[in-house]
């Protein structure tokens, strides 16, 4: 079963020591033969509760996707739940339909779960946070609401049988073994796209939405598939829960369970496949071992959320990441080797040049940008200085998509870049980074690297949930490139660290590497040496000529004139949204005006 | 039959405002949205009629009582889910954290409250019918809260100071304002304002656990209509919202009516993100 | 002092405690286990509160009096909190886990219905008070028996007073939007159609509405000369009450029993507002003609009394029915002993169970235990001591 840990095979020893796949695939196969071994030692009993959990983490595991690698707040998910258990009964007890069978009942519910996921998660593309919360409540009510009107359909308040599945499925140890295989395939399958190019880039939009449209993720073609996917799966499990309920009323769909399939995500950690899945079993199995708990099981829910909020936001998964807990050297240095720089970046570009001809941008009454010509050429280093407030890092943005010039253009090779397509201009291979590190902390430095690989990807979404061998190849081709990306900007010993336990140089070192991935024809990099020592910034200025050498073209934002001047082959001045001066390093140091405005004597 | 549906729908309609007056005030302090506003809702009636009906305390002390608890839940709110999560860089957790809470509140009130509606007491002793006081009590603690906002942020120090915060948090703390103090202070003020919403709807609503989540929703909509932070906006919203889903009650019935609403209210939403008197946003690179 | 909700909960856990902790000091004879599904907490908790109430009493009682064969009745509850999952969760553990003999319970339908089957296949005799009409099925669920009466039943005696009694033939049926409400309405329209009444007005209100002015002025001016509101929810039911008073509105108010409750007087805003409302009730808990209750009836309100049971809160029939139902459970099993396939049998020749809610008996066919003749409606606000006058005009 691919896993995180799978990708983690650096070429050479790295600071944490080796990871073993087998150590951490072991809690899945615990599980695993604890599961398939549960009626030798388990009563009816313990069978009915270890079914529950089954089917529960059937939605969960899909949830998941949307909820701890996605970073949506989908709190309302029970309304799949409900749209899947009635579509499922419905169809088996011929009320409306012809009587089908339950296997076909259960796949057209799949389906109807699927368009339904959709039409309840596309809101989270237009809302805020807080917003799209309050909407996924809206529909859990209206489906249920919808359930108790439709009553010549839904039995209304009385409600409906729920569907029994043929032999072996049907005694009480088949049926378990039926969920029990759905939530293993389930686990599988969601393990496989969090080691795929698309679970990390799930994590991108959650924790670094910049950054990713920087890498081309399409953040409405990503989401709308994982919805799609959570949706069908939950409505799976709602086949599943209605005929482990045997019969089904409008009731048994409550907001409490909503609730718990989202906190057992929270507590099992975002970003994680085992975490919530002990988090399910964890939450459906603890109200049934003290009976006056009961009562008290949604409070006991609420309190674990908040502790797990306040004091350990990873959840179970950051308790169970021991070998994050290994110290890390106290003095790190970041050495580039340039040299692996041609085999990374391949031959170089036969790009044209990218130019902003004329380009003014205001923001209400200030002119942001007032007539700016600029030009980056293949193999050259551009640097852009003024000072705060010139407009330098407006001007990156407007050539990053953010913004459209209202007047003039941004033009590649002559053909001017479509405005606010900001996650197509990786496509033309124009990557950057950011002036504060946009990362994602609980991934891997690795992983976020290989965020930047991303549209290289060839699989499809489904080959990656199966691991096909298409899903395979693109997985080793990814990770073999970001690990001599890593090499090249000398970060390759800390790949398995989690990127928050990095200091603020190195972050930005793997920001260039990221951007790296995509073997740019032009790199924008906006005050890359902010925060690094001298030493630090030397070797960014290699690293950055090397770059160029190999045949990109830079354009570097930066306040350090020395920098600048150092490795520049041009030089632009803003000041106030105009330039200042532009020409040749030696030419601006003696230019008087920008003396007078911005170097000094 | 429209008279009695207009009265409701604006009765009701000035509690969903002040629910949403609620959350603007905790969101104007902090930039976040919590989930307790409905609960505090709640708890206005809860307390109102543990205080006055079941403890037998007069009108006057079980206000009081009641807007104090809703004062302290606000500043429960403030420390516990809120200040620890302003803090860290996943801005999200709030909803998580602010949702535990209320959640937490909410049982506990279902079971050692009750899970049935139980009755709020009459707080005048004067004859029902026509103009009740059921249908004034909200509408007059609308306008009081309304005014009173008012004249705070307009005409005392500490109201142009909680502004200031509100407006640009870093150069307030510049001038150095206690950021802190007026943020808690904030909330407190917050929480008084949503029990007393809950107390004077008490009679319509009676004390009940579970006017929690519906008010947290039908709470939120004038917010989101109306646009973050926009205490006239939010009123307005309110008001027509009231009104909207008595004339749904009226016209297609219990079940539609909700409906009704949450469409409606998911369609607004989508064509106009920032509400329909909200600002949209500038750039986050 | 009254006994509380949650010094009832309070008396169960230190009665187990103490239970498990004496075994070693009494002689070894096995308690006999009996699984327990109410709903105490949760949005449908009345019904279960009040019964839980009874079957202490008995429970209690039964033990006192030296159990059944020398052995102890242990009541395993597993609280179902109103939610058919976990009254599925707990149907599992009892039957499968704690292996009972006998499960009384759920109270609710929406549960019921999901555990029916569940005890059926778990071969587990099974008493429940829940009024669905689908919910006993003498082939389909042969161990399963109802010791209350059904919604046909129930509504039975309201249409016949409604249309046959007080003479009215315009009606309006409402009920709120939760399962039994649905499922009432839906029993009882077609039922008054069959007697000849005009359904003038039809429909599912949700309770959380806090004015329903506008739903009576619907049914007002449809022409309704009678309410007939179908919910257990005080607060909804105290609402139509109120409006009606407020308009000025003179029609009877003839429906579900919780319409009598302690919950629903409490919630009322003038008590005069309680006449001409007449509940569902059932006579052996009424008073009748002479106001005087049976002295069966007499007897349990001393036991009450005596045991400071508190009934201001509930329904009286609620306590009867919890205190019923583990005495009929424990006469069968004296007469026959523990096994299931012998309980059943039993049960299937039951003649007459003198319970204080009623007599219950079944046959093999017929698994619906309450007499027709015993469910009758009373006068809501003529409440004294936990017990009902007959409704006016009421013959049986």
């Amino acid at each position: 079963m691919d896993t995180q840990a799978t990708q983690l095979r650096p070429s050479r020893p790295n600071v944490l020591g080796s990871v073993s796949t087998f150590s951490v695939t072991l809690p899945f196969l615990a599980l695993l033969l604890v599961g398939i071994s549960l009626p030798l030692f388990g009563g009816g009993y313990w069978g009915v509760i270890a079914t529950r959990a089954c089917v529960y983490w059937v939605l969960v595991s899909g949830l998941n996707l949307v909820v701890g690698f996605g970073g949506q707040i989908a709190i309302g998910w029970v309304a799949l739940l409900t749209l899947g258990a009635y579509t499922t009964s419905v169809l088996v007890a011929g009320t409306v339909t012809p009587a089908l069978p339950p296997y076909l009942a259960l796949a057209i519910a799949a389906v109807v779960g699927a368009i339904f996921g959709l039409i309840i998660g596309l809101p989270a593309l237009r809302l805020r946070t807080f917003y799209f919360a309050i909407t996924t409540l809206g529909f859990a009510t209206i489906v249920t609401q919808v359930a108790l009107a439709w009553q010549s359909v839904t039995g209304g308040g009385v409600g409906v049988a729920g569907p029994i599945f043929p032999e072996p499925f049907a005694s009480q140890w088949g049926f378990y073994y039926f969920c029990f295989g759905f939530a293993a395939i389930c686990t599988w399958m969601t393990a496989n796209i969090a080691a795929s190019r698309f679970g990390r880039a799930l994590t991108a939009i959650r924790d670094a939405e910049v950054a990713a449209e920087a890498s081309g993720i399409s953040k409405s073609a990503l989401l709308g598939t994982v919805f799609l996917f959570s949706g069908a799966v939950a409505a799976v499990a709602g086949g599943l829960f209605a005929a482990l309920q045997s019969y089904i009323t409008p009731d048994a769909f409550t907001l409490d369970l909503s609730i718990l399939f989202f906190i057992a995500i929270l507590i099992g950690g975002r970003g994680s496949i085992l975490g919530p899945l002990l988090g399910t079993i964890l939450l459906t199995v603890l109200p049934e071992f003290a009976a006056p708990l009961v009562a008290w099981s949604t409070f006991l829910y609420a309190v674990l959320l908040l502790v797990i909020v306040l004091a350990i936001p990873g959840g179970i998964a950051e308790i169970l990441d021991f070998k994050n807990r290994r110290p890390l050297e106290s003095d790190r240095a970041i050495i580039p080797r340039p040299e692996l720089l041609e085999p990374l970046l391949g031959a170089p570009p036969d790009a044209g040049a990218l130019t902003l001809d004329e380009v003014a941008l205001s923001f209400g009454g200030v002119r942001a940008i007032d007539g700016l010509d600029l030009e980056i050429r293949p193999g050259q280093v551009h640097g852009l200085i003024g000072p705060n407030g010139s407009g330098k890092t407006t001007t990156l943005n407007v050539i990053s998509g953010y913004y459209a010039p209202q007047r003039g253009a941004v033009r590649l090779n002559g053909a001017a870049l479509p405005v606010f397509a900001r996650h197509r201009r990786a496509h033309m291979r124009i990557a950057r980074t950011f002036q504060t590190p946009r990362i994602v902390g609980s991934a891997s430095v690795l992983q976020n690297v290989m965020i930047g690989g991303t549209i290289d990807g060839e699989g499809t979404f489904v080959e990656s949930l199966l691991s096909l061998p298409r899903h395979r190849r693109d997985e080793a081709t990814l990770r073999d490139t970001a690990i001599l990306a890593l090499a090249a900007v000398g970060l390759e010993r800390l790949a398995p660290v989690r990127a928050d336990r990095l200091q603020h140089s190195e972050l930005r070192f793997t920001e260039i590497a990221r951007a790296l991935m995509l073997r740019p024809a032009f790199l924008l990099l906006d005050e890359p040496a902010a925060g690094l020592s001298a030493e630090e910034i030397e070797r960014l200025g290699a690293l950055i000529l090397a770059i160029a050498r190999a045949g990109t073209g830079v354009l570097v934002v930066e306040h350090h004139p020395d920098l600048i001047f150092d490795i520049c082959h041009h030089v632009t001045v803003l000041n106030l949204g105009k330039i200042l001066a532009a020409g040749t390093p030696a030419g601006i140091r003696a230019h008087r005006e920008v003396v007078n405005a911005y170097l000094g004597a | 039959m429209v008279e009695s549906i207009v009265s409701t729908g604006l009765a009701i309609g000035c509690i969903y405002a002040l629910i949403a007056i609620t959350y603007n005030v905790m969101f104007s302090a902090s930039r976040v949205f919590s989930f307790t506003a409905g609960t505090l809702g709640m708890l206005g009636g809860v307390l109102g009629s543990l205080f006055i009906a079941r403890m037998g305390m007069p009108v006057a002390a079980g206000f009081l009582l009641a807007l104090a608890g809703g004062a302290v839940l606000g500043i429960v709110t403030e420390i516990v889910a809120v200040r620890p999560v302003l803090k860290s860089l996943d801005q999200h957790l709030y909803v998580l954290s602010t949702l535990a809470l209320a959640l937490m509140i909410q049982q506990f009130t279902a079971i050692e409250w009750s899970t049935e509606p139980q009755p709020f007491p009459r707080l005048f002793d004067i004859a029902r019918g026509g103009f009740d006081q059921q249908i004034w009590l909200p509408m007059l603690a609308c306008a009081v809260v309304i005014v009173g906002l008012e004249l705070l942020y307009r005409h005392t120090l500490i109201g142009h100071a909680i502004l200031a915060i509100a407006e640009d948090n870093f150069a307030a703390r510049a001038l150095g304002l206690p950021e802190r103090s007026l943020r808690v202070a904030s909330f407190a003020l917050a929480g008084v304002i949503g029990a007393l919403a809950g107390f004077a709807g008490g009679e319509m609503l009676l004390a009940f656990f579970a006017n929690a989540p519906m008010l947290t929703f039908y709470g939120f909509v004038p917010v989101a209509l109306g646009g973050m932070g926009n205490n006239r906006g939010a009123v307005v919203a309110g008001l027509l919202l009231g009104l909207f889903q008595q004339t749904a009650n009226f016209l297609v019935g219990g079940i539609f009516a909700s409906v009704a609403v949450f469409t409606v209210f998911i369609i607004v939403l989508l064509v106009r993100p920032e509400g329909l008197a909200g600002v949209t946003f500038q750039r986050r690179v | 002092m009254a006994i509380t909700r949650r010094q009832a909960l309070a008396s169960v856990g230190a009665a187990a405690l103490a239970s498990g902790l004496a075994k070693p000091a009494i002689a070894a004879k096995d308690p006999i286990l009996i699984g327990y599904l109410p709903a105490l907490t949760g949005p449908s908790s009345s019904t279960g509160v009040g019964i839980n109430r009874g079957i202490q009493l008995a429970v209690q009682e039964i033990n006192a009096a030296g159990g059944v064969d020398g052995r102890q009745l242990e009541l395993i509850t597993r609280d179902t909190q109103s939610d058919p999952t976990k009254a599925v969760n707990g149907a599992a553990e009892l039957t499968h886990g704690q292996k009972v003999s006998a499960v009384f319970g759920p109270v609710n339908s929406g549960e019921s219905l999901a555990v029916v089957p569940l005890l059926a296949r778990a071969n587990t005799p099974q008493i429940h008070p829940c009024w669905v009409d689908t919910l006993t099925d003498s082939k389909k669920y042969p161990m399963c028996f109802r010791n209350a009466p059904t919604n046909q039943q129930i509504g039975g005696a309201a249409n016949h007073y409604v249309v046959d009694v007080l003479k009215r033939k315009k009606v309006a049926v409402v009920s709120d939007t939760t399962g039994y409400g649905t499922a009432s309405v839906n029993t009882y329209v077609p039922m008054l159609k069959a007697k000849g009444a005009d359904v003038v007005y039809q429909g599912n209100v949700d309770a959380a509405n806090p004015d329903l002015k506008p739903e009576l002025l619907r049914m007002q001016s449809a022409g309704a000369e009678a309410i007939m509101p179908w919910s257990v929810n005080a607060g909804f039911l105290s609402r139509i009450i109120n409006t009606r008073g407020q308009m000025g509105w003179d029609v009877p108010i003839v429906g579900q029993t919780t319409l009598g409750s302690g919950q629903t007087q409490a919630l009322l805003e003038k008590p005069e507002y309680w006449a001409k409302v007449y509940p569902n009730n059932f006579r052996p808990v009424c008073y009748a003609a002479g106001g005087k209750l049976s002295d069966r009836t007499n007897a349990f309100l001393d036991r009450l009394k005596s045991a400071k049971i508190d009934m201001g809160d509930t329904l009286l029939w609620w306590i009867a029915l919890g205190y019923d139902s583990p005495r009929m459970i424990a006469e069968a099993m004296k007469n026959v002993g523990t096994e299931p396939e012998q309980i059943v049998g039993y049960l299937n020749k039951l003649k007459e169970f003198p319970g204080v809610y009623g007599d219950i008996a079944f046959t093999a066919d017929k698994h619906d235990g309450y007499p027709d003749n015993e469910v009758v409606m009373v006068e809501a606000n003529s409440l004294k001591d936990g017990a009902f006058n007959l409704a006016p005009g009421y013959g049986a």
